[in-house]
């Protein structure tokens, strides 16, 4: 509790934080304001789209694209420490490498905490004032994909934080965690088969928010194999101890 | 359990001890199979130029660099969070976190070693820091962050600080306060192993040397044997090959070296320039000249990587 409370000590007056989370909090309100008003079909999608408990599938899918912008958060918090070389002056003054990953792991658990509550308030509120579905069982129907929606963000984070660790400098790492997220990772699926891709890091990622009208795509074209939502959580918190122990070892292995 | 292994035989407690410790850059030789023992209450000098492997070897024993061969302990013990909680150290530049104020970049450093939050008004009073408090580390001169550096380590009351290069980037002014904090801190017995490159300083302010060269050792020991050597006089008259002859007779020159019409001579110690200058006039040779010239301490410094090279 002690690495947190020191983690918060930097965190709080640091207003790169409170940018990229204002970012965030604006950018998901502006899409919820501005998809009730899309119409498909002559009929205005909004009362639909907020109907619970659908609307937590959608809520989580749409959270899910600004992942990137907590991975973008969390490496700027790792290379800092080493643009400052406070990695450095931690180590010597008590922590240990450990200590070091452990902090940053915990800031990556808050983060997901913080960004599951906003998305919660966020369900409560459009599903209970915009949609027409006030039942408690419809409610709390599907409310598990907020925990999917958990495990992602903290996965991407924790992707993001062995990325940070490893290039240290922060746009060369910020660039190259972007580039195998969106780019070398999908590449790879195009050229493997669905039953082996299923497998990979940003796949198993991507399945636990699945796109709220994958059946109907299903039915159009050939449907993509995918992990059931379960087996999707443990293989990702599996990744998120690799990057962990990977992260940790990174440290261990070199001069700070 | 507690056999204290870090007694020496003379009984002072030993406080950092370093045994054939390496650290290799690929081709670069940083640090070769170093070994010292720092004892308690020393003050303790890494003597040498840019690049001899000072920092390296602090680098090395306070955690943050890994060794290639070659171990250390503290207090007798491996390295840990509680030797760390007893050393207070400043490796290389000042590392705080520049949007943070003085006041908050502390509170973090004592956060980590435990230390109680009331001592940083003190340790920032200590430095001269106290009117920047609520300043943010950004916007302090190189002379500040330094200071600020050394109000982190001097948190917790640490019984032994390590310092590397704590005067770099400072006024006279300021240089000579850092110097004076360090005696001072010293006076309270506590340990102080210090890096620098300026012989002067080490003079100034040490009580043991450790003269580093390519990461090799090349001398060590208290630093009035290390770094005394003695002076020169210099001397003229109009009959020299005369005064070569009774030079040759008086014991209390050590050595002399004619240079045209003057004449460099190293004496035994306890003797000076009155001495020689009482023998030549009973001798009959007026001198034309005497002049007692210091020999520098870089002069000495070169000597010692000569001797030992």
């Amino acid at each position: 509790m002690n690495l947190l409370r020191i983690e918060l000590h930097k965190i709080l007056p640091y207003r790169t934080v409170w940018v990229i989370l204002a970012i965030y909090v604006a950018l998901m309100l502006l899409i919820l304001f501005a998809s009730s008003n899309v119409s498909i079909n002559g009929q205005e999608l909004g009362s639909q789209m907020y109907n619970l408990p659908q609307f937590w599938q959608t809520l989580t899918y749409i959270a899910s694209f600004f992942n990137l912008l907590f991975g973008i958060l969390m490496i700027v918090l790792v290379s800092d420490e080493y643009s400052f070389r406070t990695l450095r002056q931690q180590v010597i003054d008590g922590l240990s490498r450990m200590d070091l990953v452990l902090a940053k792991f915990y800031v990556a658990l808050g983060l997901g905490v913080l960004a599951t509550i906003f998305v919660l308030v966020l369900g409560l509120y459009f599903g209970l004032v915009h949609g027409q579905n006030h039942a408690s069982d419809a409610i709390f129907g599907k409310i598990d994909h907020l925990s999917y929606y958990f495990l992602q963000a903290v996965g991407y984070m924790s992707l993001a934080m062995l990325f940070g660790f490893i290039i240290r400098k922060s746009g060369l790492a910020i660039i190259a965690f972007i580039a195998y997220a969106q780019v070398v990772e999908p590449l790879i699926h195009f050229r493997l088969p669905d039953n082996l891709d299923k497998y990979m890091p940003i796949k198993v990622l991507k399945t636990l928010t699945p796109m709220p009208a994958q059946d109907v795509l299903d039915q159009m074209t050939t449907p993509t194999e995918l992990l059931s939502l379960p087996w999707a959580a443990v293989l990702a918190a599996g990744y998120i101890a690799l990057f962990w122990a990977m992260s940790f070892y990174t440290l261990k292995l070199r001069d700070l | 359990m507690f056999i204290s292994s870090n007694l020496s035989l003379k009984g002072v407690s030993v406080i950092l001890e370093i045994d054939k410790l390496s650290k290799r850059y690929g081709s670069i030789q940083a640090v070769d199979r170093l070994s010292l023992q720092i004892e308690e209450g020393s003050i303790y000098g890494l003597l040498g130029p840019n690049g001899s492997g000072k920092t390296t070897t602090l680098g090395m024993v306070l955690d943050v660099i890994r060794p290639s061969s070659g171990s250390f302990s503290w207090f007798g013990q491996p390295v840990s969070r509680s030797t760390k909680h007893r050393l207070g150290a400043l490796l290389e530049t000042p590392n705080f976190y520049p949007y943070l104020t003085a006041q908050r970049n502390l509170e973090i450093t004592a956060d980590i070693k435990g230390a109680d939050k009331k001592q940083i008004a003190h340790v920032l009073h200590t430095v001269g820091l106290s009117h920047r408090t609520h300043t943010t580390f950004k916007g302090f001169s190189l002379g500040m962050k330094q200071r600020l550096a050394l109000a982190a380590a001097l948190l917790n009351n640490p019984e032994v600080l390590v310092l590397d290069e704590p005067t770099n980037g400072l006024d006279p002014e300021g240089i000579a306060e850092v110097r004076e904090l360090i005696l001072r801190i010293a006076a309270e017995g506590k340990t102080i192993i210090l890096a620098s490159h300026l012989l002067d300083e080490v003079e100034k302010v040490c009580t043991h040397v450790a003269v580093l060269q390519k990461g090799v050792l090349r001398a060590e020991g208290p630093v009035s044997t290390i770094l005394s050597a003695k002076d020169q006089l210099i001397i003229s008259a109009e009959n020299t090959v005369r005064l070569l002859e009774v030079l040759k007779q008086l014991p209390f020159v050590e050595s002399y070296q004619p240079e045209r019409d003057l004449v460099h001579l190293t004496l035994q110690e306890g003797y000076g320039a009155a001495e020689v200058n009482k023998a030549m006039f009973e001798a009959g040779v007026v001198l034309q000249q005497l002049t007692l010239r210091r020999k520098s301490l870089e002069a000495q410094f070169l000597e010692i990587i000569k001797q030992q090279a």
